[in-house]
């Protein structure tokens, strides 16, 4: 997505956001009280340095294409970021990412009502099964252990108590 | 002489056995933190504020900042031990260190990383405490005009550096200036883009954004990472010392590259892989043998740790005097800051001399620990490189979620987190930095106050921002940072693509094995 196609998608996306930042700003209400500006001036300025960027970009992806368009065209993505370990040019199935944001959704919905010691210890378990294959042991080890750890550490050490959902009754 | 006495005035704070040890806890927990692939000093310092909530704010800021300069400290061992560097700022270490390492002297490349850090660490800690009581002084004349022209140069600086598009740099400060205007305006009363939601009231809250943005979107780039293959590692083996010769040779190198990084530090927005990149090519430039870099020149680790290091010091001029962020990770512990109520700035140095001094001193102590716990126990610490990511990234997820909820007890904060990490995802993706978006948000607020303060003491009139010098000199630095970060960008500095093409074609290589 590092792509000069990209980049338009994201100019755009980003005066649509512009927009109704914008809207928005326009409907609340004008308070000056001895104030020349009011609390609307500051979020227009910033609508506007937003729709400003995203022209920027997009002058800047028709200057890259000028430029070198053979390469534009081909627009392969640069190097990750330091730390990354992007593989051998191995399509990530993207619904992975959005299974896991789905779980951990998920999860929120349940940390106050189910608790955090069973949504968390659940939560981790599911991720681990996932990700740390064939290691089924030390899965729910790290699963418990943390769970078990962190409950304590925040509401002994800390003094901030988790929600305790199903265990409270 | 006001420096000197601060100095051993923080020194009788920070010896306190609590402050020692907290201090050790953040430096080895910076150095652990390094040492893990994926995971940045600005995420790992988000994740443990929650933890420093009931604590003392000394305690807790020595603590975070021992974090901070502890992982730009081991960001070098991965780099040298596996090519990929621990922080974006070692980035340069890669081009000599993993090469070093090849040809058997990875112990002494450790070596060279750890005393270079040490020694540019000191000077750095040195010059931040000389450096930073005069320039509280001068800021505290600043008025209005003045906090919102340095804030003003801050945030075009830090938009037009990081990344490689100065669009997409100013996109995401716009972002975070946008999310800073969230919630109930303090002069109006007027509730700003709430959506009728009261959690959003009390403003978008920091460690909100900083968890999702920076740690759970780190999870997703581990989660590819896990998918894509395994990381190979040098072992370390030998003495963990240097020659002589290596010594005389690296020396100069650790000298030059501390200038170049506290300079680099103490112009907000500049960073630390900007700081590394110059003393490399510095380095280079004025090299005997410049053939020999790229292929295992003791100078070209040298100089980027050293520079790395003393930019971390650096950063923290701006932060303690006058109360702007130098980094992403200082922008992160400016909001440790002020979630304990503290505004950092001028008066900090008169109304909590304790908490500056002693966080400086505490600085002196922890790069003594960093050296003791880098150079004997290297070999040790690396063992958490075999820590299988995907533990890894489900333990990270179980930290940001138990510390997000913490903050307010709300489970709408998680939701949010969650989106943000979505936001930090697509940033990834479409290569937006995600510092400056940190800076808006949190100086948004201080700029908008500024801005609409100057305006209302001018009775509305836009040229006062250009009749006070040190405003329209700010202004006018901020113009030529834009207008130099345009031509740079125009002509890609090589090392750097170098860099950048090694670690990918290594990797590459490894994975085909």
């Amino acid at each position: 997505m590092k792509s000069l196609r990209g980049d338009a998608q994201l100019a755009i996306g980003v005066i649509v956001l512009a927009g109704v930042y914008l809207y928005m700003d326009m409907r609340l209400p004008e308070m000056r009280l001895g104030d020349p500006l009011g609390p609307k001036a500051f979020p227009a300025l910033v609508g506007i340095g937003l729709i400003v960027s995203a022209l920027l970009l997009l002058i800047e992806r028709r200057h890259k294409v000028r430029i070198d368009p053979l390469s534009a065209a081909k627009a392969a993505p640069t190097p990750d970021e330091p730390g990354t370990n992007p593989g051998n040019g191995v399509k990530h199935s993207p619904l992975v990412l959005v299974g896991m944001v789905m779980w951990t959704a998920l999860y929120y919905f349940c940390f106050a009502r189910v608790g955090y010691l069973i949504a968390t210890a659940v939560f981790l378990l599911g991720l681990l099964t996932y990700f740390n294959r064939k290691r089924h042991k030390t899965n729910i080890a790290v699963a418990l252990g943390f769970t078990l750890v962190f409950d304590l550490l925040f509401s002994l050490v800390l003094g901030v108590p988790m929600p305790a959902g199903l265990l409270s009754i | 002489m006001e420096s000197l006495y601060g100095i051993l005035h923080g020194l009788a704070v920070a010896i306190q056995p609590t402050h020692l040890l907290y201090t050790l806890i953040g430096v080895f927990i910076g150095t652990m933190i390094s040492h893990l692939p994926g995971i940045g000093p600005s995420a790992g310092i988000a994740l443990l504020i929650p933890v420093t909530f009931g604590m003392d704010p000394i305690t807790a800021l020595m603590m975070l900042t021992g974090i901070y300069y502890g992982c730009m400290y081991g960001g070098a061992v991965t780099a040298i031990l596996l090519n990929t560097p621990g922080d974006a700022a070692a980035v340069m270490t890669v081009l000599d260190g993993y090469p070093m390492a090849r040809k058997g002297r990875a112990a002494a490349a450790l070596a060279i990383a750890g005393v270079s850090s040490f020694i540019a660490g000191m000077i750095g800690v040195t010059c931040l405490s000389f450096v930073a009581v005069p320039l509280a002084a001068v800021a505290l004349h600043f008025g209005p005009t003045e906090y919102f022209a340095l804030i003003f140069f801050a945030l075009s600086t830090v938009g037009a550096l990081n990344g490689n598009s100065i669009a997409k740099g100013m996109m995401a400060v716009f972002m975070g200036l946008g999310l800073a205007t969230v919630g109930i305006d303090l002069q109006s009363g007027v509730p700003r883009f709430t959506m009728g939601l009261s959690q959003l009231q009390d403003r978008v809250s920091f460690l909100v954004v900083v968890v999702g943005l920076f740690a759970i979107a780190e999870v997703s780039r581990m989660v590819e990472g896990t998918l894509g293959g395994t990381l190979h590692s040098v072992k370390v083996e030998g003495k963990l010392w240097f020659t002589k010769k290596e010594w005389r040779r690296a020396r100069p190198a650790i000298f030059r590259g501390t200038a170049v990084g506290f300079l680099c530090g103490a112009a907000p927005g500049l960073g630390g892989t900007l700081a590394a990149m110059l003393s490399y090519v510095l380095e280079k430039k004025i090299s005997k043998h410049p053939e020999e870099f790229g292929k295992g020149a003791v100078e070209g680790i040298a100089a980027p740790e050293a520079a790395t290091n003393a930019d971390t010091c650096g950063a923290f001029v701006h932060l303690l005097a006058l109360g702007v962020p130098g980094s992403g990770a200082t922008a992160v512990i400016m909001g440790a800051f002020i979630m304990y109520g503290i505004q950092p700035g001028p008066m900090l140095f008169h109304t909590q001399p304790d908490l500056v001094w002693g966080l400086i001193a505490s600085m002196y102590i922890g790069n003594i620990m960093l050296l003791v716990l880098n150079l004997p126990m290297v070999g040790i610490l690396s063992k958490i490189l075999y820590v299988p990511p995907g533990i890894l990234l489900c333990l990270i997820l179980g930290i940001a979620s138990a510390g997000v909820y913490s903050f307010n007890n709300d489970v709408f904060d998680l939701y949010l987190a969650l989106g943000f990490g979505v936001l930090g995802y697509l940033f990834r993706k479409l290569d937006v930095p995600k510092a400056p978006l940190l800076f808006g948000l949190i100086l948004g607020h201080t700029l908008e106050q500024s801005f609409r303060q100057a305006l209302t003491i001018s009775n509305g009139d836009p040229t006062v921002f250009f009749r006070s010098p040190i405003a329209a000199g700010l202004l006018f630095c901020a113009a030529v940072m834009v207008g130099a970060s345009v031509w740079s960008k125009r002509r890609p500095v090589k090392e750097l693509q170098q860099a950048e093409e090694r670690i990918a074609q290594q990797r590459l290589a490894e994975e085909q094995r």
